[in-house]
């Protein structure tokens, strides 16, 4: 019977939405492709998945992904440390990489939006890099393809650390220490911005959340998170529907949604601005380290998980671009409070990371 | 498994030459789609189907085949028709890890 309901709910939700799909139906006369008219279709719904099922679902894995043209090696990880750390890497000698995703704070700087090179402040918050290494696609808006592309990004961003990419080989160059560590790591190329880029980005990925109390409770340890967690854990997963875009164990779909914040910023959309739900879209953040690196959101808008789960009560602002994931949930005190509970559960015992020495 | 449905078309050219159109049907649940590659033939058209339960924006950029369907809610479905031959790449514009290569022959 609850199926044949659902059932029912999903056909006149799909009705209703072809409505809106007729006004933004588009024929592209001349081009290759025609868009066809849309029909409803019957869609099976799941059965409600029990615990153990989405434990399987959050299961940490069990290596380090590198890509096939970046493969991890020890000289790399080392020489992309100290590249991580130098100040060096920035026009006024005085931002590395760790200034603004700092393991100090998560591996972001804590405040609500970043701090570039004069001390001006940027126009969205430094997201952290923890579990980079799993993303898909990288910056709040999406505009890097890779880690080794956004890499050099900030460092020649005139307004982060202004120093263009020539001017920062020249300047390793002239470091001693530094070619020797370049010849070792990349034997066939040396210092060029593409070593530079995939050393960076080699050290970056082996920054992964460590085993959290609830990767414990996952593998079995009923003891291991608290109950007011484990029914937050069941929210996230039914009515709050939070797990609609922070999925599996690293809780990100590495996807873009405008939540409704109120901010002009337009995000994704700047890059797809006939796409009507890309305008004010973000990339969504994982959860992991996340009692860490706060204030939340794009615009560090937000000073506490319990204000961000206010948000998500209230639903943000309702516009056409707003996810259709996104809706006012109308928590109550308990189920607030039950959400956090489950994802403080999501922080690890980090050990304090260990500054390198830097060349000389 | 490939769901293959003739469909329409029937073009009468001195009483001679029968044209099929046929259609290659693409589901999304999970946030990807059904299948990562397809080809099919000039004039045959991709449904796209959304059987997930959120809401998806199938679309290309490739020059010459720049399509978009809109936001794609659960439960409907959209065709699309490829007239030119060449590969082109699909992408869901709010999930970009779902990708699809969509061959057209001749």
């Amino acid at each position: 019977m609850r199926t044949a309901v659902t059932r029912i709910a999903c056909f006149a939700a799909a009705a209703s939405a072809l409505t809106a799909l007729a006004i933004v139906f588009v024929t592209t006369r001349g081009n290759a492709a025609t868009v066809g008219k849309s029909s409803v279709v019957e869609v099976k719904t799941a059965p409600v998945a029990s615990v153990q099922d989405l434990k399987a679902l959050y299961r940490r894995p069990d290596s380090i992904p590198f890509p096939k043209d970046n493969p991890y090696t020890l000289e790399k990880v080392t020489l992309g440390k100290k590249l991580y750390f130098d100040t060096r890497l920035s026009a006024a000698n005085i931002l590395s990489c760790a200034s603004c995703h700092n393991p100090a704070y998560g591996w972001g700087d804590g405040l609500p939006k970043g701090v570039g090179h004069n001390m001006k402040e940027l126009g969205r918050r430094s997201p952290t890099i923890v579990n980079a290494a799993f993303g898909q696609v990288f910056m709040w808006d999406g505009r890097a393809a890779s880690l080794e592309e956004q890499a050099l990004g900030p460092i020649a961003a005139e307004v982060e650390m202004n120093l263009p990419i020539a001017q920062l080989i020249a300047k390793l160059g002239r470091i001693p220490e530094y070619p020797p560590l370049f010849q070792a790591a990349f034997p066939k190329e040396g210092l060029t911005p593409a070593s530079v880029a995939r050393a960076i980005a080699t050290y970056e990925r082996t920054v992964v959340s460590r085993r959290a109390p609830f990767d414990a409770w996952v593998e079995g340890d009923e003891t291991a998170i608290p109950a007011d967690a484990k029914r937050g854990f069941a929210l996230f997963n039914s009515k709050a529907a939070c797990t609609n875009c922070h999925s599996g164990w690293n809780f990100t779909d590495d996807s873009f949604h405008d939540i409704g914040l109120a901010d002009g910023d337009i995000g994704r959309g700047k890059f797809l601005p006939n796409v009507i739900k890309m305008a004010h879209a973000f990339k969504t953040p994982g959860l992991r380290e996340i009692t860490r690196r706060g204030p939340y959101m794009h615009d560090g808008s937000v000073p506490t998980l319990g204000a961000v789960m206010d948000h998500y009560s209230n639903g943000g602002i309702d516009r056409p671009s707003r996810s259709d994931q996104v809706k006012a949930l109308r928590l109550s005190i308990q189920e607030r409070d039950d959400l956090v509970a489950f994802m403080q559960t999501l922080t690890s015992d980090l050990e304090p990371t260990t500054v390198p020495i830097l060349p000389r | 498994m490939r769901s293959i449905t003739a469909a329409l078309v029937i073009a009468f050219a001195g009483g001679s030459v029968v044209a099929f159109a046929a259609e290659r049907s693409i589901r999304q649940k999970g946030k990807v789609f059904s299948e990562s590659a397809v080809t099919i033939r000039k004039g045959d058209a991709v449904v796209f189907v959304n059987d997930d339960s959120v809401t998806h924006n199938v679309m290309s950029t490739d020059p010459g085949n720049e399509f978009n369907i809109g936001s794609q809610a659960p439960g409907v479905s959209t065709p699309v028709t490829f007239d030119k031959s060449g590969e082109f790449t699909i992408m869901c514009a709010i999930h970009p890890r779902m990708k699809l290569t969509v061959k057209v022959n001749n």
